[in-house]
């Protein structure tokens, strides 16, 4: 029988889950150290105890291997070199790393306007050469995801000039926006040896073990790829990816609702609409760095069944950090877990242990029944406060998505009947108070406790491949694996495109080791070009995606 | 730093025609501009998404005749209703400005609305402006057309309205369309002086614009004490557009930005879509938000000689003589059908070139010195054979005038098919077919 494992590294706990044919098999947790996310990841797969027997089909993690060492400044230094064109300011935006600009420009069609200056790339090349360790260089020029030519010529220059430099280019992921691009490249490059050790020892460890299934990483839009196929930066934000993921994969197939996951410090909030989890619309920012990487649009509030609870000026606060376990379970601070045990919301951990939490926050002598029951309900209320408040945001930011159609606008917003899928740890003592604040029907997932590792055991692979076909120019491009090439087709072609894309995705689906049995196709849009009354060519865009969802339902 | 709002709403499934100027692929290159240049991640900046206007919106400032259900207004109502939204942002102190850069454009979409006129059928600004009025009490506008053509819509719909003073520096109109815009229209008999038209001659460039600003347009407005500008920023005076010959580059409209500072650009014309929509917009719109806009250089470079120095300055200082000298000259009707005052009385033919027919309007003004005046227009598209009337009472219109509104209402709902009363005083529309009042926003 063959099973599906999901890993789900989150910042306290990490879940693990076996699956067979929909059923969980074996579930559990362990604490997550955060400065080993290796060995947590191997304890996980122990825990589950795979055997040389067992026939495991897949194993996917969720890692927060790469979003902690961005955050952490534990990456390696990345020379960032750019051709900035024309246009705004370079100093206008706030770049958080250093760059240094050449000379080059290219319009928004990706014409040379002003050539490129190889003396310039010969002081360059000289600079790289006198370093003793040759630095990782990402390149990136305005307009490249329109035409890459500065950004190969000068990789392929500095790899005969300085041999031995490792580059990544801007127009490797070719959405628009430079600024983006450029930070993306950057943090790709930088976290690339890292992620490589880390995959190559996570597979010795589940070889070792004796298993030979694939391993895949879940990304932050939801999708998985294989871990020698994704890139490193794609990986950051999967775990509210989990989340969501692991609440499709327990409900119904076509429903509309808000996903809360309550966590030991952070609540994961998303949206899904008939079934489809909602996609940002813009890159996701970690730290200081804007990326382009596409990612579910979600909400992370640093507020969690752990959070420390404290007095500031007498008024009873919740801190968005944690320190340690809930005082009900051994720990050193009251928390909201305490106060939920001590309304008898939830039966985890110790009833005296909650009350004694709860008196901590008031002066000896007015340690009474309804005091303790009134700060216990502060503390509940505060937090579905929090949680509330980020659940209406994300729904404004759903509702004030840009459109660029007349049909988008028009057809914006069809009503859903959205209700909230709660879960996490604190989930069950959340249930009736999140309801009646928000005035939306809640139900509690079932497995909520490893809801995340289900999500990312039955996420399933995606891809989209977003044309852009310059008939005049004869030229292509593929945003997402930034191939650009030659169009052979006719100048004002109709069908043909949707045709030339799908084969396209196909083929390249394969490599990635995804199914395009339900490839979806966007509605394709066509600009005709016109010179002096005559069409000159087209212009198309286009898109086919492999959506994000899940291959499957759990069954109880 | 300012906080600039930023709707784009390129309509990229509308367009008039294949081979017409105002197709799809007009803001295709903004888009890659502006995506590319990231300025929707300028931390002052602040997308917004598209919004739909009401119906009621556009009943308050336009009639549209014969009635709504003969116009396709879909992608209209977008433009309008972006406008509205960064409108709103603005009251609400959200941003301290905007710019809408939406299609289809407005300004040439006058009082009474038959059809589509130099690609548009409602007017932007005009709708936003008595939004603003409407719902936050703002008295006083200043709407400056920087469009290469006449915004001679935006002039009808506020030609009587002593409140929204209207400046528009364009191509002279002999040379161009709609072929109206000249000095002498200045106003109606209640708001003589509330509208400013200064035509330039081909070819005068960045200096020339520059020097008309700084030298009479501004002067003017601060003497106005707008509580609100507004520009309509057409893009076409730029040096590659097709239809006209002003040769601006985009830095000179960013400067031309930086100095009517306004609350609220909207997106007019502009059909260089490749040599100028890209630069300008992010030309304006880096000048709106605070940012350097000295690097947007166009990939062209400007090859018409400009008509610069002297001849601009002796051209502009004669027009402002001519302008000063021109005198109101009222024509005065009685008609059965008017109440009580004195009757201004006027004519226009309107032509509506991208349908290709007439509307002939006869207008009556009532004389007030207390407002603005209620104004009769009696609209005919003689194609068709049809007839429809409009009756404005205007914003803080005086009691008489309020009166005369409901007296014309009243008399011409017996008579005529179609008429619409615009109470902008009480903010109330009134539609009425063959004499019975029926709800205009209803399927
Ligand atoms: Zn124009
Ligand atoms: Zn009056």
């Amino acid at each position: 029988m063959a099973s599906l494992i999901g890993i789900d590294v989150g910042g306290t706990f990490t879940d693990a889950v076996m699956i067979t044919n929909g059923v969980i098999e074996r579930k559990g947790k362990i604490p997550t150290n955060q400065d080993d996310i290796l060995n947590t990841l191997i304890s996980a797969l122990d825990y589950l105890q795979i055997s040389e027997a067992k026939n495991i089909e897949m194993i996917t993690v969720s890692t927060t291997l790469v979003t902690n060492a961005i955050l952490q400044k534990r990456l390696p230094e990345v020379k960032l070199i750019l051709f900035p064109g024309t246009g705004m300011k370079l100093s206008s935006l706030p770049w958080p790393v250093d760059y240094s600009v050449l000379t080059g420009v290219l319009d928004y069609r990706g014409r040379v306007v002003v050539p490129a200056d190889q003396s310039e790339w010969q002081t360059l090349a000289e600079k790289l050469n006198k370093q003793s360790i040759k630095p990782l260089t990402a390149i990136v020029s305005k307009f490249s995801h329109r035409n890459n030519v500065f950004e190969e010529q000068l990789a392929a220059y500095l790899h005969r000039e300085a041999p031995g430099i490792i580059t990544a280019l801007g127009s490797q992921s070719g959405q628009a926006n430079f600024y983006r691009r450029s930070l993306t490249t950057y943090l790709n490059l930088a976290a690339t040896e890292l992620f490589q050790n880390f995959a190559y020892q996570l597979k010795m460890a589940v070889e070792a073990r004796g298993c030979r299934a694939p391993i895949r990483v879940l990304k932050a839009d939801g999708g998985v790829l294989p871990l020698a196929k994704i890139r490193p930066v794609e990986s950051i934000y999967s775990g509210p990816a989990a989340s969501v993921l692991g609440t499709l994969a327990q409900s119904n197939p076509e429903e509309s609702y808000v996903v809360v996951d309550i966590g030991g410090t952070t609540t994961d909030i998303g949206l899904v609409l008939s079934g489809s989890p909602l996609i940002s619309t813009h890159g996701a920012q970690i730290g200081p760095f804007l990326t382009n990487v596409r990612s579910l649009a979600v909400r992370s509030v640093s507020i969690g069944g752990d959070s420390a609870v404290c007095l500031e000026q007498g008024e009873v606060m919740l801190a968005d950090y944690r320190l340690g376990p809930a005082y009900c379970i051994g720990g050193i601070s009251p928390t909201p877990t305490d106060a939920l045990r001590y309304l008898n919301l939830t039966d985890y951990g110790d009833l005296q242990r909650a009350e004694e939490a709860l008196g901590l926050l008031l002066p000896e002598n007015q340690r009474t029944a309804s005091a303790l029951r009134r700060t216990a309900q502060i503390i509940v209320g505060k937090m579905v406060e929090k949680i509330a408040r980020a659940i209406e945001q994300l729904l404004e930011e759903w509702k004030t998505e840009p459109a660029y159609k007349v049909w988008e606008v028009i057809h914006h917003h069809d009503d859903f009947k959205f209700y909230i899928q709660l879960s996490g740890g604190g989930a069950p003592g959340l249930e009736a108070a999140l309801e009646n604040r928000m005035r939306l029907r809640t139900v509690l997932t079932e497995f909520s406790e490893v809801s995340n590792a289900i999500g990312a055991s039955m996420a399933k692979p995606t891809f989209s491949w977003t044309l852009h076909l310059d008939t005049k120019f004869s030229i292509y491009r593929i945003e997402e694996t930034g191939e650009q090439g030659i169009w052979t087709g006719p100048k004002k072609p109709h069908r043909e495109v949707e045709d030339f894309l799908k084969e396209l995705a196909q083929k390249q689906a394969v490599g990635f080791g995804i199914e395009t049995d339900d490839l979806e196709k966007e509605i394709f849009d066509y600009f005709p070009l016109v010179e002096n009354y005559h069409t000159v060519g087209q212009i198309v865009k286009g898109a086919m995606h492999v959506p994000p969802g899940v291959i499957g339902r759990i069954r109880s | 730093m300012n906080k600039t709002g930023i709707i784009f709403f390129p309509a990229f499934d509308w367009s008039l025609g294949e081979f017409h100027p105002e197709r799809e692929e007009r803001l295709l290159y903004t888009q890659e501009q502006i995506f590319e240049e990231g300025i929707m991640d300028l931390p002052q900046v602040k997308q917004y998404s598209p919004g739909v206007a009401d119906l009621f919106d556009v009943l308050r400032t336009q009639a549209i005749f014969p009635d709504l259900q003969q116009h396709n207004l879909d992608a209209h109502l977008i433009a309008v209703g972006s406008s509205l939204v960064l409108g709103n942002a603005l009251m609400k102190k959200e941003i301290t400005n905007g710019f809408a850069l939406v299609r289809p454009p407005g300004h040439h979409s006058g009082a009474t609305v038959w059809g589509n006129r130099g690609f548009c059928t409602l007017n932007n600004e005009a709708i936003l402006i008595n939004v603003l009025r409407a719902k936050y009490g703002i008295k006083k506008i200043a709407v400056i057309d920087t469009d290469v053509h006449h915004g001679d819509g935006t002039q009808d719909i506020f030609y009587h309205d002593p409140n929204v003073f209207y400046i528009s520096i364009h191509q002279d109109g002999r040379t161009i369309f709609p072929g109206t815009g000249f000095t002498e229209e200045k106003g109606g008999p209640n708001a003589w002086g509330s509208v400013l038209n200064i035509p330039l001659l081909p070819g005068v460039g960045d200096e020339g614009f520059l020097y008309a600003l700084e030298n009479w347009i501004m002067p003017a407005v601060e003497a106005f004490k707008p509580d609100l500008i507004i520009n309509s920023a057409g893009q076409d005076n730029h040096f590659t557009d097709p239809l006209a010959s002003m040769n601006v580059t985009a830095r000179g409209y960013g400067k031309i930005t930086e100095m009517i500072k306004p609350d609220l650009a909207v997106l007019e014309g502009g059909y260089a879509i490749e040599g100028a929509l890209p630069y300008i917009n992010m030309a304006i719109f880096l000048a709106l938000a605070g940012e350097d806009y000295s690097g947007v250089v166009e990939s062209q470079k400007p090859q018409n000689t400009e008509i610069g120095g002297d001849t601009i300055r002796s051209f502009l200082t004669d027009l402002k003589r001519t302008n000063e000298a021109v005198r109101p000259s009222w024509a005065f009707r009685k008609e059965p059908f008017l109440p009580t005052g004195d009757w201004v009385y006027s004519e226009k033919s309107i032509y509506y070139d991208t349908d290709g027919f007439k509307e002939n309007r006869r207008e009556y003004i009532r004389k007030c010195r207390h407002c603005g005046g209620t104004v009769l227009m009696i609209s005919q598209k003689p194609s068709a054979f049809q007839k429809a009337v409009l009756v404005r009472i205007p914003f803080e219109a005086c009691p008489d005038c309020e009166q005369a509104g409901y007296d014309l209402a009243e008399t011409f709902q017996k008579s005529e098919k179609t008429v619409l009363l615009q109470n902008q005083r009480r903010d109330q529309v009134h539609f009425w077919t063959d004499g019975r009042e029926v709800n205009p926003f209803g399927g």
